[in-house]
């Protein structure tokens, strides 16, 4: 112990900071909104690999797919108001030319989601957005996904957790997680921040390439402490759309998002579904189980924030969440039996 | 450091199972974390009273709506009732210490009150409501800063506060501790009453119990590691007395926080500049009801052996550890500062 005088030093120095951080709690400080996170590298490293990259998947060559055709329009977004295919969809004689993976015949393929990985979206440094009031995304995110957990517990399906408590996690190390524990199923929580503020959104991703710079923007964002290099994301890209599991990320996708929709918009109409659409974010890349990143919310708006700060607003998220695993996974386990 | 008989100083540990209030005025209790209204009028008769707190909720909880109103260390979330709840308890925690809510000599209480070291801002904000009326000013820090504050432990020392909802963990440097200094887990007291229950369910399928004697099973047998004795206990089984041993229960309850408590703690460690890395390895001080598991110290110890060794040790008062702490800093803090703190 370092003699008293010091010990007195230190202690008044600390109750200086200790009285100031509670008088900001009092009259909250309005945070840095839009600064969603620290930079490792500058943005226009980012730039400079992860568009080409974006650019390169979109560039239609044999062996690399360009992805499904359905897509409507250029952001990638699927509307997910059609009902859900209870077998998977056939490709086109055009999508088996490109080399596009044919969906896994479940019928053939037995399969049963057993393990689910629930990834609460950033956490210790890496705050995510935050709201004008003060709501970090990485409280929220763990908030739902601990409700998501014990819902879950009480399933048959076995529940693992990229992190469990306010800790600094590299997306990198949330992927070998979920690889190293072999999940059948990974769902990346995350609460959105966009312009204008007025738009109330819910969308859900599933990777793929996208020449929406929204989605670029948003994704550049996303991965930008991934703890990749260049070289490993540029092989994850490379990699991906050889992948025959893009198709079940995309039915786990539409099938949560229509859930989680139909389950929020009771509570909240002024909800905007946005629906399904792809990017290329990290943990989605690198997964090697059927992933989503779903955004249930966005923190830029303040009757959203309102909403995330209740309790029974999170909860009803991660019920909605649970029922769509749960849907899903109903389908292609009544699959699996039917082919057996 | 500025008091006067028109002011009181207190420190406040509003725990999940249990509270603590330490004031200026030499008072100290400890009390259950529940709350209860009578049901009905019946109820209310028996009772003599429209609202109960601490143990005497507890022994007349089938005439009450009973409440635990915190969970992992703040008010639970959605519930009026449970702010409700949180209010008469802080109302009996401040009159327990000879504060009469109405009395025209009130002293002003000056409160600061320990939290989770990564509570929400949210609840935070909510707690705060919830002292408006009962404390003048109020300063809200983090539960292991509160105990480290208290034993003047604040350079090169990790505390673990591990309560009943949370482990809550905070690396002292000499500084406030920012966000990358704190830790915060709901592998707690909680957690194990929970397991215990389910183990037991599932090797005694005829025993009946409730959630209350779990916890005080735990609380007096609770043990990592080497049993020092068997753990028996009698509960009703189809209608009759049956004893059980539940001791390999107990340990593997007990047991299932290690992991996570370990790996929080060796991350935080490891993240320490590396010149004095071996300083706090050597400085580990447990504190909240759940360390009095014994065998905690060794098990700890043991996973720092991965580190190169280290030094566990438990606080002398672990109860009042934190409302202790919250009371130094609340003593320490100058009158212009609690100006800018009150409600």
């Amino acid at each position: 112990m370092a003699p008293m005088e010091k010990v007195e030093q230190t202690k008044l120095r600390i109750l200086r900071e200790v009285v100031r951080d509670n008088i900001e709690g009092v009259h909250r400080i309005k945070a840095k909104a839009p600064a969603r996170r620290n930079f490792f590298f500058p943005l226009w490293l980012w730039a400079t690999f992860l568009i080409p990259g974006v650019a390169y998947l979109s560039v239609p060559t044999h062996g690399i797919s360009t992805g499904n055709h359905s897509l409507p329009n250029s952001a990638g977004v699927e509307s997910t108001a059609r009902p859900l295919p209870s077998t998977p969809e056939q490709p086109s004689e055009d999508d088996v030319l490109r080399g596009m993976p044919r969906p896994l015949n479940r019928a053939v393929v037995p399969l049963a989601i057993k393990r689910v990985i629930i990834d609460p979206g950033h956490g210790g440094i890496q705050h995510g957005a935050i709201s004008d009031s003060g709501v970090s995304e990485k409280e929220i995110t763990l908030d739902i996904a601990l409700r998501l957990r014990r819902l879950m517990e009480k399933s048959p399906f076995e529940v693992l957790m990229t992190r469990q408590s306010d800790q600094t996690l590299l997306l990198g190390k949330r992927v070998a997680f979920a690889n190293e524990n072999r999940a059948d199923v990974f769902v990346s929580i995350h609460v959105n921040w966009m312009e204008p503020r007025e738009i109330r959104p819910l969308e859900t991703y599933y990777v793929g390439p996208s020449d929406d710079p929204a989605i670029v923007k948003l994704a550049t964002s996303e991965n930008r402490d991934s703890g990749y290099s260049m070289a490993d994301y540029r092989r994850l890209l490379e990699k991906t759309y050889l992948d025959a599991r893009r198709h079940e990320s995309h039915l786990l996708a539409k099938t949560v998002n229509t859930t989680l929709f139909q389950s929020l918009n009771t509570v909240n109409p002024e909800l905007e579904n946005r629906g399904v659409k792809m990017a290329p974010f990290v943990v989605l890349l690198g997964t090697q189980m059927p992933a989503i990143l779903v955004e249930v919310s966005a923190l830029s708006n303040e009757e959203e924030v309102n909403l995330l700060t209740n309790g029974d607003y999170r909860e009803k998220i991660a019920l909605a969440l649970y029922n769509g695993i749960h849907a899903y996974a109903k389908n292609l386990n009544g699959a699996a039996r039917k082919g057996s | 450091m500025e008091e006067s008989n028109e002011t009181l100083s207190v420190g406040i540990d509003l725990g999940t199972s249990r509270s603590s209030i330490s004031a200026s005025n030499g008072e100290r209790h400890v009390i259950d974390s529940y709350v209860g209204w009578p049901v009905d009028i019946v109820a209310r008769k028996l009772v003599k009273k429209s609202v109960l707190v601490g143990r005497d909720a507890l022994d007349n909880r089938s005439m009450l709506e009973l409440r635990r109103p915190l969970e992992r260390g703040v008010i639970k979330e959605g519930s009026e009732k449970d702010e409700e709840a949180v209010q008469e308890l802080l109302r009996h925690l401040i009159s327990l210490i000879g504060i009469k809510q109405k009395s025209k000599n009130r002293p002003k209480v000056r409160a600061v009150v320990g939290v989770p070291a990564e509570a929400f801002r949210i609840s935070k904000q909510r707690l705060r409501r919830a002292m408006d009326g009962i404390a003048d000013s109020v300063m809200l820090v983090s539960e292991p800063f509160a105990v480290a504050y208290g034993l003047e432990a604040l350079l090169h020392t990790l505390i673990i506060d591990i309560g009943a909802g949370t482990a809550d963990f905070c690396v002292m440097q000499g500084r406030y501790p920012t966000e990358q200094d704190q830790r915060t887990l709901p592998n707690a007291g909680d957690s194990i009453d929970e397991q215990l229950a389910k183990l037991i369910r599932e090797h005694h399928p005829d025993a009946q119990f409730s959630i209350h004697m779990i916890r005080e099973w735990k609380e007096k047998w609770s043990f990592v590691g080497e049993p020092k004795a068997q753990v028996l206990v009698t509960v009703p089984a189809k209608g009759k007395a049956a004893e059980l041993d539940i001791t390999n229960e107990m340990r593997t309850a007990c047991e299932s926080i290690l992991p996570p408590v370990c790996e929080t703690m060796i991350d935080l460690l490891t993240r320490v500049e590396p010149e004095y890395q071996e300083k706090v390895r050597n400085n580990v001080i447990v504190s909240g009801g759940s360390s009095l598991i014994a065998g905690l110290p060794d098990a700890l110890e043991k996973a720092l052996s991965e580190l190169g060794g280290g030094r566990v040790t438990v606080v002398k008062d672990p109860i009042f550890a934190g409302s202790d702490g919250g009371l130094a800093i609340a003593r320490d803090a100058t009158s212009s500062d609690w100006e800018k703190l009150s409600l």
